[in-house]
């Protein structure tokens, strides 16, 4: 399996994982966090899509490395468990942050 | 373009602001709580780029990138994307968090919207729900998060 997308599932297991084992936030069982995640996947859509336009890309993808499954546009399907991961995990810490300040 | 990539990534910071000052999200306004939510992640994703990197797995247009290298040949661009992207999450939960605050209690204070340092031991309302909801809160934090 391209090293990418092992990478990417690594990164979500690693996440949820870290959220109902260890920081236990409760966020995914909040509107908050769900209806955060629809407006971050939509606007991820617009900035990684410019970000991996074939037509003229900033980032340039190996062939070899990830699923080969560009969409929608042009953009390594990777690329969003890559930002679920990054855009959760930070979420996850802001939660925890926050509960250590007001400890 | 070499600053292509920093431009989308301003665009990113310059599209979110009104989150901040119009719609009241008060991550930028808690320095301390961001640097300790964006810190960790922004390590961990250094990481994985320089090892994506130094495999083959993605590289840069030298067009579009300011061609300015870290260590480990991670550009300057990606850790600015490992700043912005999460900042623009966090302004977006926030926010969403102050919406879903004031549909249930419209009398919640809209003073907290204004960047004024004297809303900082005033706690609004949203926040204390926030609070609330989270089922998994170990302990009976007051909801203010300031730094």
């Amino acid at each position: 399996m391209p090293e990418y997308t092992v990478a990417t599932a690594v990164a979500v297991v690693a996440v949820v994982a870290v959220e109902l084992l260890w920081a236990r936030t409760g966020i995914f069982r909040t509107a908050q966090y769900w209806i955060t995640m629809a407006i971050v996947f939509f606007f991820q859509v617009l900035v990684d899509g410019w970000l991996t336009k074939l037509s003229d890309p900033i980032v340039r993808y190996a062939p070899a490395q990830f699923a080969g499954i560009r969409f929608p546009l042009d953009i390594p399907i990777e690329d969003f468990g890559f930002g679920f991961a990054l855009v959760t995990g930070t979420i996850i810490a802001w939660q925890l942050a926050g509960r250590k300040e007001t400890a | 373009m070499p600053a292509e990539y920093l431009l989308l990534m301003l665009a990113c910071v310059a599209i979110t602001l009104p989150l901040e000052f119009v719609l009241g999200a008060r991550v930028y306004r808690r320095p301390r709580r961001l640097v300790l939510a964006v810190l960790p992640l922004l390590v961990i994703f250094y990481v994985w780029d320089a090892v994506a990197i130094a495999r083959g797995h993605w590289d840069y247009s030298p067009a579009h990138t300011t061609g300015w290298l870290l260590p480990f040949a991670v550009p300057i661009e990606e850790v600015v994307f490992f700043i912005v992207i999460p900042l623009c999450g966090l302004l977006t939960f926030e926010a969403v968090g102050r919406m879903l605050g004031k549909r249930s209690d419209a009398s919640a204070a809209s003073s907290s919207s204004e960047p004024s340092p004297r809303s900082r031991n005033v706690p609004s309302l949203p926040e204390f729900r926030e609070q609330e909801r989270v089922p998994g809160a170990k302990d009976g934090g007051t909801g203010v998060g300031d730094a």
